[in-house]
């Protein structure tokens, strides 16, 4: 059999093709009016998707049970980054069962994909992929986060804790 | 000279040598922690051990002396499980340091278990706990935790420094490295422990939680402190230069370097830079492009030379730069301007020939040796006293000074700038900025030079041996080296596809130093 | 069957201490012999005796003699007094009652090797011996047995005793070297051999208390007569320091070869009443286990305790009874090794503070069973790795014991697992 079908004159008619696509919408559009709740499209804002526990959002620096920042600058997670978006300076820290800390950890984040390699190389569950996604500003220039936006923002309610603490470790013996 | 086989491999070496120097010699790899070819064997690592035919049990590689047929072997089976056994005994009670510990990247312990498989450790016990963050001394800081006490450093301090400064104090695994009450580890060579530390317990107060080692790049280069030539490499990436370490050479500088040449890479980086050429007077600078600043000083000079015959010019030059450029430069002046009016800066006669008796000499200039040599083979041999006569009596008009790239060893920088501003025209030539040029009352260009590490060249050291060097990196794109600004002075052009575009000194992301209000 | 009263002949006689009790029962007549002796002859004497180092390694006396070089270097002779292996007292017994039989001793051995100076290390922790030491040295110099041409014979020698500070390290030879020339007492990388390079790198020879005194007798009786004792790769006699589970604990003199069982349940006075017989440790702490079948066949000789997988050792005989924990003895023997590494090579360092911690966690239930077999392993890879046998030392009790008492660890693991819940911490 040929696999090229050859159009009668019939089949050059465009006109029931045109109503075939305009019947596909039509009732496609009739369909999500009756049943809104099934609907593929949200109305956001007042209807939002609620993502898994797992979506790479916003990122989160955690702290420690005092408060302050859980970061080791150990940079694992600037090597890593993909977009190669993420500065730190690393500085001496005056308690020495902390020793190392950040004084300036920066991400640009219109540079950053949100890939999450940041999150998977950082050894002591210091940099999360947040939840929350929706942060809109009127200057580029307000993209690049500092420690303050990271760790701090209102949002984060004081910090979020990290799980792995250096106390319990050293007393752990390990 | 001895033949042995290693892992098949057919090797000769030095009667008396060690199989660990056979090994060394012959590149094949062979773990080890203790030794180094600049000290004493201590044999406590336990880490080269190999297989030696006829002899049943393993013996260590440092400490077994080369027999001519001995047929040696470190990739079986038993040798392998037993350097794995041994990496297993010195991390059991190592901290889990690596995230804040600068020695990451560089690391001894970590090379060794990427490479045995990066197993799980069976030690379930409580490692032992040591003192951290110890003050040694003013520039060095130690860990006890991840000293895997393998004693070069102790070593070094009896052997090579010999101010016995360290111990190792206490016994058994509760052994670390120390210094007795009042006595901290304060000599001009304390650096060189943090380089063969093979861990990170003793680190560097300068280089500490800079910048992480994976974010360098290093070029060999020689060291502009004194006229030793210390052969060193340089460690930089595009925000600059971080630290000098010492590259081996037998005849010069063995294996090691003086703290005083580590701070060689302070001056270079961005911060303190000429950054373009200025022109002016009583501190109003012009900031001009480089090339024309260049090519009006040479008209200056070449209108004075005109007016006034040779001898109302002068060429001040200090000990810092390559023979290469004072050839150039030379060349010009002397052949090109006809004019014998060449002087040499020595910044501290007095202490030209003293020696602390390991590698550190009171002349603190790399290449002087090199700019006697040159002012010889031109012909000149400029007494300071007729620079001196020539700037009283105003029969000098204009002084082209090459001035030092390393301001602090020129302790009479203020006094030499006022001196020879006293013409009416200066020509300084600088890497760096100076206040002091802004009292000169005469019509001053200054000049931005390219330091030691931006330009390939020579240095000849005390004992006469010219040791020459690559490019390393750029810092100031828009500096000159000397020979070509002797292009510029002449006033013929540059070559400008030959200049290497620079780094700009600061890590930038584009998109984001543009991006301001969108 | 009595003991052999060789060199302990006259200890029980007070006198014997001083010099004047021990000349009058034969001493110092021996000396004037040797020193007219060629010195070369002696040390011949010493090789036909077969005498071997009785201070736990065994090795033949008179073949050490022989490694000196002739280059014509100042040699030291150095006795070893450290007596630092648990278990172990005869030296000390030696030094309390009889100091001139062990400087009559020393004195042949430095005219045999052409020493010029000698010292007694004797541990920190003796003082008796020590003050009873140099008393006697200032009687020897005053009745002209030390000092400049001693008995007009134009050989020249001095003695000294010198006090160690609690290290049991000290006692390896090349640590006690450390320890005399004053730096720490970390044992020195072997080649070169102190023979050849030893006390202030000059060729030197260590040799155990018991050692040298029993060259007095060799010379005074010949190397022949030596050979009556014991057996033939094991000649002479030897003290024993028997202790443990036993009626009589002490010191006794036997010769060489005699069945365990003997010195235990005859001379000894066999267990205390109501216990039985579990296991014995023939040599001292470092010596691996023997059960108790093995016990009663076992000879006290070099050759029979190697085949069976022990050793000789410094001859401390430690009875173990049933009513003793094979789990607790275990730990307290690991816990004095860690205590006791020097620090210097890694896998003794590391490995005895980690077979110890295992051993804690063990008694007190903290352990599985495969902890075992991590001490076992531990064990074997730090056997034979490091620069003196310290290592060898706690490895070979470590893997003697979990092998012959397996069913007693696991039984202790499974009893106070129980009893602790079952927590590892961690």
């Amino acid at each position: 059999m040929s696999l090229v079908k050859r159009p009668d004159a019939k089949a050059e008619w465009f006109l029931p093709g045109i109503l075939a696509g305009l019947w596909f919408t039509l009732k496609k559009m009739l369909w999500n009016l009756f049943n809104q709740q099934k609907m593929q499209t949200l109305n956001y804002p007042e209807q939002k998707y609620e993502y898994g526990p797992r979506f790479k959002g916003n990122h989160v620096l955690t702290v420690k049970k005092d408060g302050s920042i859980r970061c080791t600058a150990c940079m694992l997670c600037a090597t890593n980054c993909p977009a190669q978006c993420i500065k730190i300076t690393a500085a001496e820290n005056p308690d020495p069962s902390v020793e190392k800390y950040p004084i300036a950890y920066e991400i640009d984040v219109l540079r950053c994909v949100f890939c999450g390699f940041c999150e998977e190389a950082c050894p002591v569950d210091a940099i999360r992929m947040g939840p929350e996604w929706q942060t809109a500003a009127l200057n580029g220039s307000k993209f690049t986060y500092d420690i303050q936006q990271l760790a701090y923002r209102p949002q984060l309610k004081g910090g979020v804790l990290s799980v792995l603490d250096d106390q319990e470790r050293h007393q752990a013996g390990i | 000279m001895p033949k042995l086989k290693i892992n098949g491999k057919d090797v000769e070496v030095p009667q008396g040598s060690t199989i660990i120097q056979a090994f060394k010699a012959s590149g094949v790899e062979i773990c080890h922690y203790c030794w180094h070819p600049g000290l004493s064997v201590a044999g406590v690592c336990r880490l080269c051990m190999v297989q030696i035919e006829g002899i049943p049990k393993l013996q260590i590689a440092c400490n077994t002396e080369v027999k001519e047929g001995m047929v040696v072997n470190n990739t079986a089976q038993g040798v392998q499980e037993t350097v794995k056994w041994g990496l297993d005994f010195h991390l059991i009670n190592h901290p889990l340091d690596c995230p804040i510990c600068d020695q990451a990247g560089e690391c001894g312990l970590q090379d060794q278990y990427m490479q045995f498989g990066q197993y799980d450790p069976q030690m379930a016990e409580h490692k032992v706990k040591k003192h951290k963050v110890i003050d040694l001394g003013p520039t060095v800081v130690l860990d006890s935790e991840r000293c895997i006490l393998c004693s070069r450093c102790v070593r070094f301090m009896d052997e090579v420094s010999k101010t016995h400064e360290l111990g190792i104090f206490n016994r058994g695994d509760r052994s670390e490295i120390g210094t007795v009450e009042g006595k901290p580890l304060a000599n001009n060579y304390s650096l060189n422990t943090v380089d063969i530390c093979p861990v990170g317990a003793l680190t560097s107060k300068d280089f500490r939680f800079r910048q992480r080692v994976w974010y360098l790049k290093e070029a060999d280069s020689i060291c502009p402190g004194c006229s030793t030539g210390c052969n060193v490499k340089v460690s930089y990436n595009e925000e600059g230069l971080w630290r000098i370490k010492p590259r081996e050479n037998k005849e010069v500088n063995g294996y090691w370097m003086c703290d005083v040449g580590r701070d060689s890479y302070k001056f270079v980086n961005l911060k303190g830079r000429l950054l373009g050429g200025r022109v002016g007077r009583r501190g109003s600078w012009q900031d001009v492009d480089v090339v024309d600043a260049a090519r009006s000083a040479g008209l200056k000079l070449r209108e004075t030379v005109e007016k006034f015959g040779p001898d109302s010019v002068a060429l001040v030059l200090t000990g810092q730069f390559t023979n290469e450029e004072y050839k150039d430069l030379l060349g010009f002046f002397v052949s090109n301007l006809k004019s014998k009016n060449v002087f040499h800066w020595l910044n501290n006669p007095d202490k030209v020939n003293e020696f602390d008796g390991l590698l550190f000499r009171g002349d603190r200039n790399p290449n002087t040796k090199g700019l006697v040599g040159a002012m010889i083979a031109a012909g000149v041999s400029g007494k300071w006293e007729s620079l001196q006569s020539g700037l009283a009596g105003k029969k000098i008009k204009l002084v082209l000074v090459a001035g030092p790239e390393n301001q602090a060893v020129f302790p009479d920088l203020e006094e030499k700038v006022k001196f020879l501003g006293q013409a009416e025209s200066l020509v300084w030539m600088t890497s760096g900025t100076s206040t002091v040029l802004d009292q000169v009352m005469a019509e001053t260009w200054q000049i931005p030079l390219k330091t030691y590490i931006e330009k390939a060249g020579s240095f000849t050291t005390y004992q006469g041996k010219v040791q020459s060097f690559k490019l390393g990196t750029t810092i100031v794109a828009q500096a000159l080296n000397l020979s070509e600004v002797a292009e510029l002075l002449a006033g013929r052009d540059l070559n400008w596809n030959l200049r290497p575009g620079g780094v700009g000194g600061v890590k930038v992301n584009y998109s984001t130093a543009q991006r301001g209000a969108l | 069957m009595g003991q052999t009263r060789l060199l302990t002949e006259h200890y029980d006689k007070p006198e014997f201490q001083k010099l004047d009790g021990y000349k009058k029962h034969g001493g110092y007549a021996v000396l004037p012999k040797a020193l007219g002796m060629d010195p070369k002859a002696i040390t011949e004497q010493v090789k036909a005796s077969g005498l071997r180092g009785r201070g736990g390694a065994g090795f033949p006396t008179g073949t050490k003699w022989s490694f000196l070089p002739a280059n014509g270097e100042p040699r030291y002779l150095l006795c070893n007094a450290d007596e630092g292996e648990p278990g172990t007292f005869k030296d000390r017994l030696m030094m309390e009652r009889a100091p001139h039989q062990l400087i009559e001793g020393m004195i042949i051995s430095a005219f045999a090797i052409a020493s010029k100076k000698s010292y007694i290390y004797v541990r920190g922790e003796y003082d008796y011996s020590k003050a009873v030491l140099r008393t006697a040295l200032d009687e020897a110099y005053q009745a002209g047995y030390l000092g400049k041409n001693i008995l007009g014979s134009g050989f020249d020698h001095d003695m000294d005793v010198y006090s160690g500070a609690g290290a049991y390290i000290c006692g390896e030879e090349t640590g006690m070297i450390s320890s005399l020339e004053g730096l720490k007492g970390q044992p020195k990388l072997k080649p070169p051999f102190p023979a050849v390079k030893g006390y202030l790198r000059k060729p030197t020879i260590v040799n155990n208390v018991e050692t040298l005194a029993a060259v007095k007798y060799i010379i005074r009786d010949g190397g022949a007569a030596y050979r009556k004792y014991g057996t033939e790769k094991s000649p002479g006699t030897k003290l024993f320091s028997v202790s443990g589970s036993v009626v009589k604990p002490g010191n006794i003199e036997v010769p060489l070869g005699m069945p365990l069982k003997d010195i235990i349940f005859d001379l000894c006075g066999g267990l205390k009443p109501g216990r039985k017989l579990k296991a014995v440790i023939p040599g001292g702490s470092s010596a691996p286990v023997l059960t108790a079948d093995e016990a009663m066949k076992a000879a006290m000789d070099y050759e029979c305790l190697a085949q069976m997988g022990s050793m000789l050792g410094s001859g401390a005989i430690i009875v173990i009874d049933d009513s003793h924990s094979m789990v607790d003895l275990l730990q307290v023997t690991l816990h004095f090794y860690h205590h006791e590494s020097c620090g210097q090579c890694t896998p003794c360092r590391e490995g005895t503070g980690w077979i110890s911690k295992i051993l804690h966690d063990i008694v007190a239930g903290h352990a599985e069973t495969k902890d075992i077999d991590l001490v076992k392993k531990i064990s074997e890879q730090m056997m034979g790795k490091t620069i003196c046998a310290l290592s060898d030392a706690a490895a070979m009790p470590a893997i003697s014991f979990v092998t012959k008492f397996r069913s007693e660890f696991e039984q202790h693991i499974q009893a106070a697992k129980s009893a602790s819940g079952g927590l590892h911490h961690a």
